[in-house]
């Protein structure tokens, strides 16, 4: 995601007449993009209002103050939420980036049956969450999936039980999401690695290097970029992965693996806060923004690097 | 680095990889397995489990046979809706990203840079949170209760990756390019058309792909602004899982899930070549 | 306006008609239509509001039915959107203290000349009649009623802990689940471990021992009654039936035990009526369990209510008023209502409705009369796992508390009773 210098250079103060020739095309930039920028700003600002309106059923103004913010703030919740999204948020990102890492550095040892392995590694990409959360609450539920089947096989000591445990539980919401998105992180590292100079590793081949130190000497480096994108396309998918953990765990056992996306809807819809519920949609977008101001941070640092070299 | 083997360890990384393949394919399996039993059986057993007798009438159930309350005509009609709302949002958040993405890397214009910063952002903006007010937009607009409402929530919606990714791919496109094409007096529609489009084919694949399952996929706005028959293929699946006073139809929800999946799966497999090639092309940077 | 129309209507075919001639030949000459939004789209749901609709249209009404499937949140996100558009369906699905809650976003139609010309008033429990007339005026009428804390019983774990009597009190019960496990049965409880179900424990825990402690901490809120021993003595109760669980059930639909149930290798399960059609269509047969009112320690049955209602939004269109009449009549009709129960296993609104003929089961026969006999003892009281006893954010607030209670054990009766209390402050 670095930038490249445009080097085109910017249309000179247009005459009418080129104004009005350019109209189509302007239309085209501006109207879609407009739109868009317009609906999330809007869309934010009015959640933001809403958050200190006493809003419960439907949208209605007047002012509480902080009142929402501080019930949202105190409550098991939504504390529940938080320490979870930290926990999901890392774990979940890391380990697809580690898992789709792994997965492209064995695509690409020339094996055969590429394309079908790649395809399986994809596919449950095109699954939606809800399906991915059913079936996996199938499977990790001890009583009906794969921990009955291996009692069934003969092995009855055998435990794998995490979906009903308080403290485990939310590493099941890790393994549908990374089982369902690696996928992903795979492509982009597996793209990565096919665009790798071929000299560079000739070179270093020359120079004595082992495949491992050449991995990590010459290859990986080339792949920070990617990362990057990977960390942001996952951390996407974490905050959406809403349907995922309702149809998985619902929050449960008890209120063990609440996230905040799982907050918000449920206070702004099943529990009839909207107010409430506004106020904890903001708190999740200051989380957000807390994760991605150092991310823009960085690309502004990259650019400015980029225009001095 | 396909002109290279790493001799000693082939074996051991098949056998890594067909483990992992393995683990990744079990929810499929499972998924075809329960869809070829009965719904008793399933209730009756475990969810993990091979057909007693083969229940292919399953997926005649699935494709035209269940009833949501008075419609008893199996998730057919959901899909064709689904088609309805998914194609053409697909086709033009794919377009208008494309012109976006062309514009904000190759043709800078005054505030681009923050208008794209802002698109962007709607990559994180949680869709519970835009479901209130997509519903006031759509009731000023007379658009509730049409699928065109639908269509337009995820064109707007879809543009913020739409654009992030064809402006990453666009921006790899030498200037020179365009400068030339500029000298010799092209605007910026036939630049677009004459140079940019015809070298758009990975990325476009790429947004396609992706634009397509998520809206196939979608559920939430899907039923929020839609009624009764014009529901896309997630509420039929969902009216299949269990209501909390009926018994589980775990066989032709299993059905149902894997033909409402086959239009995604088909894109993955016939366009998962694509997909990496797109991605390498240029994409990722 | 609707109030007089529905007058009209009622008066059409009377005399006193010809005061008001043209409008109301021009009502009488509409054709009778609805508009509806509900969440029941499959299973025996979906077939009982499809035979509705069969009968709506049999009286020559165009029914229009757009099922929302999934949760009842999505069910309500549609309706409120329709709201916002100010295009509310003429009538849809809404249950307990939300009727309230909703009709004050958007005008209602008062049925109160309805109800009275059917004298229906009389043959409705009370604290549900209190429920559909908020402010005094039936807006809403309920449809069917599940009691939730119904007791099946395995007759195979029966035989095992060589066991007859069905259990009345909690002592019966603790004693049976005790002979169970004695018996060689693995778990002496069978429920499930959504949400719901584990409120549904909580609530059959605290309405068997008390039910007026239940009326006073659960559907008055009383801070008093919401730290008094009788809550302290439900939670543990809860916990005994907790510890009675396969505690691999984690969070599953109680339907995943169902045939371990049958087999005697679970005993028991506080389910709702509900749970008896789910049981025909898994296949099982009625001599294999039974079902019987749940424990009441001072033995007279307790029935927590849990009835689903149609709302009625104001129209302006003559051929929706027209059809909201014609379905408020369906709906409170004893025909109709038998004909709903019979598909879904609930029993009907009206306590006048004779269980006896055929098409009725023995549970539902015992579940009429156990509501009969809580109406005489006032010990009918309103669910709180089923969103009856308060309005949705409440009852969440609430089920935050139980459903750890029950999944965390280390957790001890008191604390929760504290953490109840709390967090029905912190709902308020």
């Amino acid at each position: 995601m670095i930038d490249t210098v445009s080097i085109a250079t910017r249309p000179v103060r247009p005459a009418i007449a080129g104004a009005l020739r350019r109209l189509p095309e302007y239309l085209m930039i501006w109207v879609p993009l407009l739109l868009s920028a317009l609906h999330l700003v809007s869309f934010s600002l009015w959640t933001i209002w809403i958050s200190f309106t006493p809003s419960t059923l439907v949208p209605v103004s007047g002012w509480v103050g902080l009142r929402n913010y501080t019930a949202v703030a105190a409550s098991r919740n939504w504390q529940i939420a938080f320490d979870n999204l930290l926990l999901f948020g890392s774990a979940f990102v890391l380990l697809s980036v580690v898992t789709g890492l792994v997965l492209a550095i064995l695509l690409d040892q020339r094996i055969r049956g590429e394309n079908l392995l790649r395809s399986i590694f994809l596919y449950p990409l095109a699954v939606s969450f809800v399906v991915t959360g059913t079936v996996w609450s199938w499977l990790l539920s001890p009583g009906i999936g794969i921990q009955k089947l291996v009692h069934d096989l003969g092995w009855t000591s055998f435990k794998f039980d995490w979906l009903i445990d308080r403290d485990m539980a939310i590493w099941t919401i890790v393994i549908a999401a990374i089982w369902q998105s690696s996928g992903f992180a795979m492509a982009l590292f597996l793209a990565g690695l096919r665009s790798v100079d071929a000299d560079i590793i000739k070179a270093a081949q020359i120079d004595g290097a082992g495949p491992i130190r050449i991995y990590r000497r010459v290859i990986l480096p080339t792949l920070w970029p990617i990362t990057i994108t990977v960390i942001v396309v996952q951390l996407q998918f974490a905050i959406s992965a809403f349907d995922l953990v309702r149809a998985l765990t619902n929050g449960g056992p008890g209120i063990a693996t609440q996230l905040p996306a799982l907050v918000v809807y449920d206070l702004m819809f099943q529990r009839s806060l909207l107010g409430r519920g506004a106020a904890a949609a903001v708190l999740m977008l200051l989380i957000l923004l807390a994760v991605l101001l150092p991310y823009a941070a960085w690309r502004y640092v990259q650019r400015r690097r980029a225009i001095h070299a | 680095m396909r002109d290279r083997t790493f001799a000693p360890s082939r074996i051991s990384i098949y056998l890594i990889v067909l483990l992992i393949a393995a683990a990744w394919l079990t929810p499929l399996v499972v998924v075809v397995l329960n869809s070829l039993r009965t719904n008793e059986e399933i209730a009756q057993a475990s969810m993990i489990g091979w057909p007693k007798h083969w229940a292919w009438s399953n997926y005649a159930t699935a494709w035209s046979g269940f009833c949501v309350a008075e419609t008893c005509a199996g998730i057919r009609p959901y899909m064709l809706n689904s088609a309805f709302i998914t194609i053409p949002a697909t086709i033009f958040s794919t377009m208008l990203g494309a012109i976006a993405g062309y514009a904000v890397s190759l043709w800078r214009f005054r505030g681009d840079t923050w208008i794209y910063g802002i698109v962007t952002l709607g990559l994180f903006l949680p869709q519970q949170m835009r479901l209130l007010p997509w519903t006031i937009v759509l009731r000023d607009i007379g658009l509730i209760n049409t699928l065109t409402g639908l269509v337009l929530i995820h064109t707007i919606q879809g543009l913020s990756f739409t654009t992030l990714f064809c402006r990453n791919y666009y921006a790899a496109v030498p200037h020179e390019l365009i400068r030339a094409a500029r000298i010799d007096g092209a605007g910026f529609f036939r630049i677009f058309w004459r140079i940019i489009l015809p070298l758009s084919a990975p990325i476009l694949i790429v947004t396609v792909i992706w634009q397509f399952t998520h809206i196939w996929n979608e559920f939430l706005y899907g039923v929020t602004f839609t009624s009764g028959q014009q529901q896309p293929v997630t509420a039929a699946l969902i009216a299949l899982s269990a209501a909390v006073a009926d018994i589980p139809q775990h066989g032709v929800q299993s059905a149902a899930v894997i033909i409402a999946a086959l239009p995604t799966l088909l894109i993955y497999l016939l366009g998962g070549r694509y997909f990496v090639r797109g991605l390498t092309a240029g994409a990722v940077k | 306006m609707p109030i007089t129309t529905t007058r009209r209507r009622l008066l059409a075919g009377s005399a006193a008609a010809l005061a008001l001639p043209a409008f109301a030949r021009a009502q009488g000459a509409v054709k009778p239509r609805l508009t509806a939004i509900s969440q029941w789209s499959a299973g025996s749901d979906g077939a009982a509001i499809t035979a509705l609709g069969k009968k709506f249209e049999e009286k020559g009404g165009v029914w229009q039915h757009s099922p929302v499937p999934g949760f009842t949140t999505e069910m309500m996100n549609k309706l409120r959107a329709q709201i916002m558009a100010g295009d509310p369906p003429a009538c849809s699905q809404l249950k307990g203290p939300e009727i309230a809650a909703w009709s004050k976003i958007a005008p209602t139609v008062n049925l109160d000349d309805l109800v009275a010309a059917v004298g229906y008033e009389k043959v409705v429990a009370p604290d549900l009649a209190r429920l559909h007339k908020p402010g005094g005026k039936w807006i809403a009428l309920p449809l069917q009623i599940y009691s939730t804390n119904m007791l099946f019983l395995s007759k195979r774990a029966m035989d095992k802990a060589k066991a007859g009597k069905i259990p009345v009190t909690w002592t019966d019960f603790n004693d049976l689940a005790e002979k169970m496990k004695a018996g060689g049965v693995t778990y002496p409880i069978a429920n499930g471990g959504t949400r719901p179900d584990d409120g549904q424990k909580f609530e059959a825990a605290l309405a068997g021992i008390s039910p007026a402690s239940y009326r006073a901490a659960i559907m008055n809120l009383d801070e008093k009654a919401l730290k008094g021993p009788e809550v302290g003595a439900a939670f543990a109760q809860v916990r005994k039936i907790a510890d009675w669980m396969d505690p691999n059930v984690g969070a599953q639909h109680f339907s995943t035990n169902l045939k371990r149930f049958v087999d005697g290798d679970m005993g028991m399960m506080i389910m709702g009526g509900w749970a008896q059609g789910v049981l025909r269509n898994a296949g099982f047969k009625f001599d294999d369990f039974i079902i019987a009112p749940g424990p009441s320690d001072n033995t007279k049955p307790v029935f927590l209510l849990n009835a689903d209602a149609f709302i009625f939004w104001q129209r302006k269109e003559p051929d929706l008023q027209a059809g909201q009449t014609l379905m408020a009549q369906l709906v409170m009709d004893p025909a109709i209502q038998t004909m709903y129960s019979q598909i879904t296993g609930s029993i009907p609104v009206r306590t006048d409705v004779d269980l006896s003929g055929e098409g009725w089961s023995d549970g539902q026969r015992r579940t009429a009369a156990a509501l009969k006999d809580a109406i005489a003892s006032n010990q009918a009281v309103l669910s709180l796992a089923h969103n009856m006893a308060q309005e949705n954010g409440m009852t969440a607030a609430m089920i935050d508390v139980i459903t750890e209670y029950v999944k965390n054990k280390t957790i001890k009766p008191e604390q929760a009773v504290t953490r109840l209390a709390e967090a029905v402050e912190g709902a308020r």
